[in-house]
């Protein structure tokens, strides 16, 4: 272990430090939806918790994680009361604040355990990369630009993603792995999307035999059964006996949100406005109908209908079953193939498909590609270049997260430290692959990333100069298809990796 | 041992591992920082750990900086000095107030206009550098520099304007006098470049610098800086590029003439020792005055010009004589009405705007030795002038000796140390001393990291102490205006990357043999660490007693100047040492550089 240098917790102490120091940083809407959980929990009865609506952020994630506030607010009362009054909306007096962002560097310790976990079970072949990929996701400027700034608890969250992540690793914990992922579920429906890969990973792992399909191992299944119903039924259980479930769910399942969400998610549906966009332009000459209505409807960026000029409408059903659809494929290999890597790499290509194919995708959700992508990113050369486009896309994505002036030297240099740091360390890690090369991803990223340089100039310097106000959509469109040309182009790259290896 | 080489690459490891036997049994002067069990010995140099071998100094090297500005615009989220706080806010004002008095007003008048809020008491350097600026900022938006009614402003954009000017200076200044520095400094002591990458990182996160200049708010990295450049010309051995410097330096702030005598006695050693260099000693002459021509010409100029298009400096003297500020019972004598008037006039003013005499012996409470004297004897009491000689010849006292030193064996490695005593020194005993000019003493205490043995338990331990030391005095002025937890995080992160109390303790262990001297340093140090510690929890939880408001603060300086007299003999002590003036026998010799 004599080379495992900086340490994780080396690391983490340094990047504590920095955190610390962007307490006056931008905060976004989110500061406040969590200040208002905080309240709600504290100070009103639970039956009440999923109809409180004073404020406009109403309680919107499972009963796990109200929970979770709930426990926060404990501490909160000690901080300052005054911010657990449902009424005090927008409320950030320093206790406030610092109250807030210490919650979120104190529960992401649970990232920092689980990393250490996942280096620790990695096989000695392969501790020095799965280090760097450890330090790589924890010193994340995903996490970073969201957590520590735009203000949510990913660190948390995604730290108990890698526990349960990890304790599959082994025979011994993969039950535990399980019931932690249904913790999860109940602390945030968005990990629903990785759920078809733990399905049929502990189906096939846990459930059956290891030789034949047909040997069921029953004592485990009810093992697993009964300790996923305990803990959804800790979740949602006192709601159901209240009778207040369809309440719960039509707070937790907002179908009413358009297409596209206010930033665009960098998927496949902003290619698809953007060229629905080209086309308002082209169509007439091809003698194509143009829907007057909808030309000036994203022009603005913000929430609503998405409607397109040119191009068929996309309904919520088509999406869902091309997001199943591209879920389904990896799961077959997953269920013939029932072993960690191919977990994780089904894992990570649920999130692509829910990503990419996904109803009002944010573009946060972009970490439920990348942080389970990470944790393989260096079993070898081919995986890596796979990696490379979707880090520079999905970091570049978030930066419209932050448009604050004083934000913008940070979300930049800090991911451009990241990039050049982990991706020159990870160059030099990543073992050569002992299958050919079947795809020109090498030259796909160094083109992409050589692009990236003067579009960010663009979009953050040069548009602003030379257009002021107006247009204001078009940076942002440049950089969701910018983006969504390197999450797609990286999520093929890694279906055939997938696939062939 | 593993022999400092020349190359710019680290030989491998191995070597270390074949030598372990001889260096546990010998005190070797670990210069590297990792220990003998080839783990790194300090946080910092795990941080770097992967740099050891073959990767370029090019890979390194923007790594470093740009984690060094991460730490520095991050801190500048928190307030500036005279964030809302009326009348006067602070140094942040005075310095946005700079940019619009010489965008707005003619030349002739910058150094004329109202001293009562803020008025420019820098060299004309600053103000320069203030007209670029405020140039550049009224492009972006021209409200903020109208002279009269943005006086206090508190935009935000702004805010970020002025950060980034702080950062932009220190980048195009200090930053790259560092580095240049410490590859100059590394090659000629034949340090590898991975010592050189942990020094340079830890000379930039040296946590005063950056609560001053980029949360406290100042431009002091630029003359920092400045002076940085003229040591390295030094070290490259060239002079006058190294006066230029120098000059340059004394022509943004008037605070470099800490260094002057150093600065001074080097370069006329030069010109004598070996043997007599009268080309090299004029040379060194006319550069210097050239460069201080060439920094007052735009200044001179701009008078004259404003004096031909018949614009008055003093506008509101309306044409009548008005007696210079300097030398004023003579000024009768200097016809007023004469070509060169002008000239006269602004130099008078610009000397009696930069060096304000008239002032007290110390302004605020500052850890040198007349305010901590001033516990003891109330200094009102006596006459001004005679503390002012008082303190002219206590400060003489102190500098002599570090610059007889460096008189007589001008060698470039011991400038730093030449440097630090004489800035230690007027620190401790010259008047008119603010709290922040320890920044001075700090610098090229600090750049030792980068020279031999700098990274060695002992001297690491003592830059430490100075630098901690140094940043607990400037508490009281940071939590003045609510910036304690910028301090403890970076104060803190740069303990715990050096591994220096009170993150770790581990640097007090001795390797081998225990000294006498080690174990002096050690529990000297804990004392003081442990006072600084023991004053935090009370100056957090303990009200001062009543009638003594300002309690913690004169405990605070009493310390302080303690323990930066300390820092000064131990400066002064290596110069002596490393000079090889005193003949120390050899053995003693090397067990003081080495534990």
């Amino acid at each position: 272990m004599a080379d495992l240098y900086p340490s994780i917790a080396q690391c983490a102490v340094v990047a504590t430090a920095f955190k610390v120091l962007l307490f006056p940083a931008y905060k976004s809407t989110d500061f406040e939806v969590h200040r208002n959980w905080l309240a709600i929990t504290n100070s009103l009865p639970i039956q009440e918790w999923y109809y409180e609506k004073t404020s406009e952020w109403t309680l919107d994630y499972p009963p796990f994680f109200a929970y979770f506030e709930w426990i926060l607010s404990q501490f909160a009362k000690l901080a300052d009361p005054r911010m657990l009054r449902v009424y005090e909306l927008e409320f950030d007096s320093w206790q406030t604040v610092y109250f807030q962002r210490a919650s979120v560097i104190a529960t992401e310790l649970v990232l920092v355990y689980a990393l250490h976990l996942y280096v620790q079970s990695a096989p000695s072949a392969l501790k020095r990369p799965s280090h760097a990929a450890a330090l790589s996701i924890l010193l994340s400027p995903g996490l970073l630009i969201i957590d520590h700034i735009h203000f949510q608890y990913n660190g948390f969250l995604y730290g108990l993603l890698i526990l349960s992540l990890v304790l599959a690793r082994k025979k011994s914990t993969t039950l535990a792995s399980g019931l932690l992922f249904a913790a999860l579920l109940c602390l945030k429906h968005i990990y629903l999307y990785l759920a078809p890969a733990y399905l049929v990973y502990l189906l096939r792992a846990y459930c059956l035999g290891p030789k034949s399909i047909f040997h069921i191992k029953f004592f485990n299944a009810l093992k697993l059964g009964t300790g996923v119903i305990a803990v959804f039924a800790a979740a949602f259980g006192p709601f159901a006996i209240w009778g207040q479930i369809p309440q719960l769910l039509s707070r937790l399942f907002p179908f009413s949100r358009g297409l596209c969400h206010a930033y665009w998610a960098p998927n496949v549906w902003a290619m698809y406005s953007f060229t629905d966009r080209v086309m308002i332009y082209v169509a007439p000459r091809l003698g194509l109908p143009v829907n007057q209505e909808a030309i000036n409807s994203v022009t603005r960026g913000l929430v609503g209908d998405t409607s397109f000029a040119v191009l068929p409408e996309i309904t919520a059903s088509t999406t869902f079953a091309l997001t199943l659809l591209f879920q389904f494929i990896p799961l077959i290999k997953l269920f013939f193939d029932p072993t960690w890597d191919t977990f994780i790499g089904s894992v990570t290509l649920c999130g692509y498909a829910s990503f990419l194919f996904g109803w009002h995708v944010h573009e946060k959700a972009i970490l439920l590609v990348i942080i389970p992508f990470s944790l393989i990113a260096l079993k070898d050369r081919r995986y890596l270049g796979a990696f490379r486009p979707l880090a520079v896309a999905g970091h570049v994505s978030l930066f419209p997260l932050l448009f604050t002036a004083a934000e913008f030297p940070i979300k930049t240099i800090y991911t451009i430290f990241w990039l050049v740091f982990f991706l020159l360390a990870f160059d030099r890690l990543a073992p050569a692959s002992n299958k050919p090369r079947v795809f020109l991803l090498d030259r796909f990223s160094l083109w992409y990333i050589a692009v990236s340089i003067p579009l960010i100039v663009y979009c953050s310097l040069l548009h602003g100069m030379i257009w002021g106000k107006r247009l204001e959509f078009l940076p942002l469109m440049f950089m969701s298809s910018y983006s969504a040309v390197g999450v797609v182009g990286s999520w093929v790259g890694f279906l055939v990796v997938f696939f062939t290896s | 041992m593993a022999g400092p080489s020349p190359s710019p690459h680290k030989p491998r490891r191995k070597v270390k591992k074949t030598s372990n036997s001889s260096e546990v049994s010998s005190v070797a002067p670990s210069t590297t920082g990792r220990s003998s069990t080839s783990r790194p010995a300090y946080p910092l140099a795990a941080f770097l750990w992967p740099a050891r071998s073959s990767v370029s100094q090019w890979e390194i090297l923007p790594l470093i900086l740009m984690a060094a500005g991460l730490f520095r615009w991050a801190a500048g989220l928190w307030g500036y000095s005279g964030f809302q706080n009326p009348p006067m806010h602070g140094d942040y004002e005075a310095q946005r107030h700079w940019m619009e008095i010489t965008t707005q007003l003619p030349v002739s008048q910058w150094y004329f206009h109202d001293l009562e809020w803020w008025g420019l008491d820098y060299p004309p350097l600053t103000a320069y550098h203030s007209w670029v600026l405020g140039k550049v900022g009224a492009l972006i938006d021209p409200s903020w520099f109208t002279l009269h009614t943005s006086r206090g402003l508190d935009d935000p954009i702004l805010k970020v304007f002025m950060r980034a000017t702080v950062i932009i200076s220190e980048y195009l200044i200090y930053i790259p006098a560092a580095v240049i520095f410490v590859r100059r400094l590394t090659r000629l002591q034949g340090i590898n470049s991975w010592n050189a990458s942990i020094a340079l990182t830890a000379i930039l996160m040296q946590p005063g610098t950056i609560l001053i200049d980029h949360v406290h708010f100042q431009y002091n990295t630029v003359m920092l800086g400045l002076v940085l450049a003229s040591m390295s010309s030094v070290l490259a051995g060239r002079y006058m590029w190294s006066s230029v410097f120098f000059v340059l330096a004394l022509g943004f702030k008037q605070m470099a003439l800490y260094y002057a005598p150093a600065i001074f006695a080097y370069l006329l050693g030069v010109c004598i020792f070996p043997r007599i260099n009268v080309p090299r000693f004029l040379g060194i002459a006319i550069v210097t005055m050239v460069s201080f021509a060439v920094l007052l010409l735009p200044l001179l100029l701009g008078a004259f010009y404003d004096a031909y298009r018949g614009i008055e400096a003093r506008p509101e003297t309306f044409g009548r004589f008005a007696p210079l500020p300097i030398f004023t019972e003579y000024s009768y004598l200097v016809n007023y009405r004469a070509w060169y008037f002008p000239i006269i006039q602004q130099l008078a003013q610009v000397i009696h705007r930069v060096f304000p005499f008239a002032r007290g012996l110390f302004e605020d409470k500052v850890a040198n030795f007349w305010c901590a004297l001033n516990v003891v004897i109330k200094l009102r009491n006596y006459p001004s002038e005679l503390l002012q000689k008082a303190a002219l010849v206590a400060t003489l006292v102190a500098i002599t000796p570090g610059c007889f030193i460096i008189f007589l064996k001008p060698r470039k490695e011991l400038l730093p140390l030449a440097l630090a005593t004489t800035a230690w020194g007027f620190f401790l005993f010259s008047f008119q001393v603010h709290e922040k000019s320890v920044l001075l003493p700090l610098m090229p205490m600090t750049v030792l990291l980068a020279s031999n043995h700098g990274l060695s338990k002992n001297v690491r331990a003592w830059i430490g102490f100075a630098n901690l030391l140094g940043v607990w005095t400037m508490f009281p002025l940071l939590q003045r205006v609510d910036l304690r937890i910028p301090y403890y995080v970076l104060t803190l992160l740069w303990a715990y990357l050096l591994g220096l109390p009170p993150t770790s303790f581990a640097i007090y262990k001795q390797d081998g043999q225990p000294t006498w001297s080690g174990f002096a340093t050690s529990s000297l140090h804990c004392i003081f660490y442990a006072a600084m510690i023991l004053w935090h929890f009370m100056e957090a939880f303990l009200a001062p007693p009543h009638g003594k408001p300002d309690l913690w603060v004169v405990v605070n300086v009493g310390i302080g100047a303690a323990g930066f007299s300390i820092c000064y003999l131990w400066c002064l002590w290596n110069l002596v040492v490393e000079s090889g003036l005193v003949n120390l026998s050899t053995p003693e010799k090397k067990k003081a550089k080495s534990q």
